[in-house]
């Protein structure tokens, strides 16, 4: 409702000065009436874009409400009811370690300004929930800080890109892979001294030698370049 | 004035007062008796599958071990599902081209797993786990009947709560040696009078039945 009052000032403002000039009786009768107001409908229409023609539909409207109240009502009873069925799914081929039910814990790294964090994430049938502290790893010795805590959420972030995408559309990895030789190409006779890798701060050395032995095995010039 | 009310009102605001009461009489007793029925507890039902797995050809006529199968049921909460790779193991060469197999190499082909119903399915609330069952010598037979004389799997008891506690209050009857977890039709050697409450002390048996035990 704040942003909508804040982004439509204007109409809120104007329905509210026209229930504030009446009283007592006349108040409850003019809301109905507002209610039916061209500019209400409107408003309403924007700001639940969804569900407003399920408000302006009476019909719709109480038999929703009926059937909460129903519902409501049997919640009592609902031990009496035959649970739905479920399904079992085992593997095809089971990773040999797993044992399900059971969760795997699965040492890895974060990195955090500039170091790795040792850390163990739980993972239940392939699915990762929790994140401590290695114990067996010098920098964290068992301990975790808020972010690496947090991070687990990152995991299941709906903004994270699930994907190799190309200006927007979805591609496979062999689409990145001509992509990169084209490009790579194309930068033969500069030695590669156009090409810049956009990353953030890279503590792995993993991923550092990584970059390096894509900069050595086409050109030698290339550079990456940090962003500040 | 004529009177609004006849004589026989008298007996019709009775009868509507009893037929009333044993109207929600009825209807909680109906509740409970739907409650318990197999329909409700699955009791003795059987489930269509994926395809006819018959746990007496393998386990009787072929005298393969619960666990080959059932690996996770010593360990883990879970028991599990055998892997289609296990099916293969033995059927990539026995009815390699058999027709009922199909929907397992078809499995194993195309790496799609198989989705099996499941029989025995206790409510999300309850929390239940195999290992510790087996660790103190309660026998796969205990819970899950002649599994070895079932073509089709069925859910031999109610699994209902009373069941469950049923055994937690007295278990001594039903504790088997650890050696025999998954023999099916059972015969202890000596008394179970005897071996119970010896197998109570040597296993060190106290299953708990506070609520917290198994609604977590
Ligand atoms: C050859 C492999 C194999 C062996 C051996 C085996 N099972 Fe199974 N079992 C399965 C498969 C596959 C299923 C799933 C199919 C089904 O439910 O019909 C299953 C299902 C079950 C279920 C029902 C699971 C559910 O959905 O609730 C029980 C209980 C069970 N097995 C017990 C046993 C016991 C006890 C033994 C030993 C006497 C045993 N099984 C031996 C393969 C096996
Ligand atoms: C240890 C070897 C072995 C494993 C593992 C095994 N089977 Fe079998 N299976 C057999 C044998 C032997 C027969 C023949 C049984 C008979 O007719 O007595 C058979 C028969 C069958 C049949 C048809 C005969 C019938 O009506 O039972 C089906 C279906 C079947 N198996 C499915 C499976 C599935 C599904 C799995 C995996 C969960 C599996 N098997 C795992 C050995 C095995
Ligand atoms: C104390 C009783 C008890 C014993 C003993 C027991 N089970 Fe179960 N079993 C259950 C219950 C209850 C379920 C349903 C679990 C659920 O729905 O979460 C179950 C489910 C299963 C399932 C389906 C998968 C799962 O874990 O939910 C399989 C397979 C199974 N049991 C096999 C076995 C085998 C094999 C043994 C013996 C080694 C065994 N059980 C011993 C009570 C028992
Ligand atoms: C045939 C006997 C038997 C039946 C049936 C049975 N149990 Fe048990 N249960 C035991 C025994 C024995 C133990 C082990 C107690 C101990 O730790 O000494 C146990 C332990 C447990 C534990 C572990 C308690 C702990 O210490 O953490 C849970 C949970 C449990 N049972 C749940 C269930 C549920 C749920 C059911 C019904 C679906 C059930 N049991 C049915 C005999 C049984
Ligand atoms: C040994 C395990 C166990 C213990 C201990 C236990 N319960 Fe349960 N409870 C179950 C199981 C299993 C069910 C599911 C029965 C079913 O299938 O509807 C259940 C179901 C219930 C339900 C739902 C009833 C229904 O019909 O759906 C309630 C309420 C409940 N338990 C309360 C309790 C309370 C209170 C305690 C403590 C005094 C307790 N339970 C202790 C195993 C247990």
């Amino acid at each position: 409702m704040n942003d909508a009052t804040m982004n439509d000032g204007d109409t809120i403002e104007a329905l509210r000065a026209r229930l504030e000039a009446t009283r007592g009786r006349q108040y409850w009768r003019s809301l109905e009436s507002l209610a039916e107001t061209p500019e209400f409908k409107e408003f309403l229409h924007r700001e639940f874009p969804q569900n407003a023609s399920e408000w302006l539909d009476p019909v719709g409207r109480r038999s929703f409400l009926k059937l909460m109240g129903a519902s409501l009502a049997l919640a009592g009873v609902s031990a009496c009811t035959r649970q739905p069925d479920e399904q079992i799914v085992p593997y095809v081929r089971q990773p040999e370690e797993e044992v399900p039910g059971k969760p795997l814990f699965f040492a890895t790294a974060m990195p955090m300004n500039g170091a790795g964090i040792g850390l163990l994430v739980e993972s239940h049938e392939g699915r990762p929930t929790k994140i401590e502290g290695n114990p067996d790893h010098p920098s964290s010795r068992g301990a975790t800080d808020l972010f690496a805590q947090a991070s687990i959420l990152g995991l299941y972030d709906p903004d994270r890109s699930r994907n190799i995408t190309n200006l927007g559309d979805i591609r496979p990895f062999s689409a990145f892979a001509t992509a990169l030789q084209d490009a790579l190409k194309v930068q033969e006779t500069s030695q590669g001294a156009g090409i810049r890798i956009l990353t953030e701060t890279v503590a792995s050395p993993t991923q550092r030698a990584a970059s390096s032995r894509l900069a050595s095995t086409s050109t030698r010039n290339m550079r990456s370049t940090r962003p500040t | 004035m004529p009177q609004i009310f006849r004589r026989s009102a008298n007996t019709l605001s009775k009868v509507s007062i009893f037929g009333l009461l044993s109207l929600v009489g009825g209807l909680i007793v109906l509740a409970i008796v739907l409650a318990r029925s197999s329909y409700v507890t699955r009791q003795e039902i059987f489930v269509e599958q994926p395809l006819q797995f018959s746990h007496m050809h393998h386990v009787t006529d072929d005298g393969i071990d619960c666990r080959y199968c059932h690996t996770s049921v010593e360990t883990s909460s879970f028991a599990g599902i055998p892997p289609t790779k296990t099916c293969m193991n033995c059927h990539a060469v026995l009815f390699a081209n058999a027709s009922f197999l199909e929907p397992v190499r078809a499995s194993f082909r195309d790496n799609k797993p198989l989705h099996w119903t499941r029989v025995h399915d206790l409510p999300d609330f309850v929390y239940f786990n195999h290992s510790i069952h087996i660790k103190k010598g309660v026998g796969c037979e205990t819970c899950h009947g002649r599994v070895d004389q079932m073509p089709l799997i069925y859910q031999q008891h109610s699994l209902l709560m009373e069941w469950c506690i049923d055994c937690h209050k007295n278990p001594a009857p039903n504790l088997r040696p650890r050696s025999e977890i998954t023999t099916m039709g059972y015969r202890p050697a000596v008394d179970q009078s005897i071996l119970g409450p010896q197998l109570m002390t040597e296993y060190n048996v106290n299953p708990p039945i506070s609520c917290s035990t198994c609604h977590r």
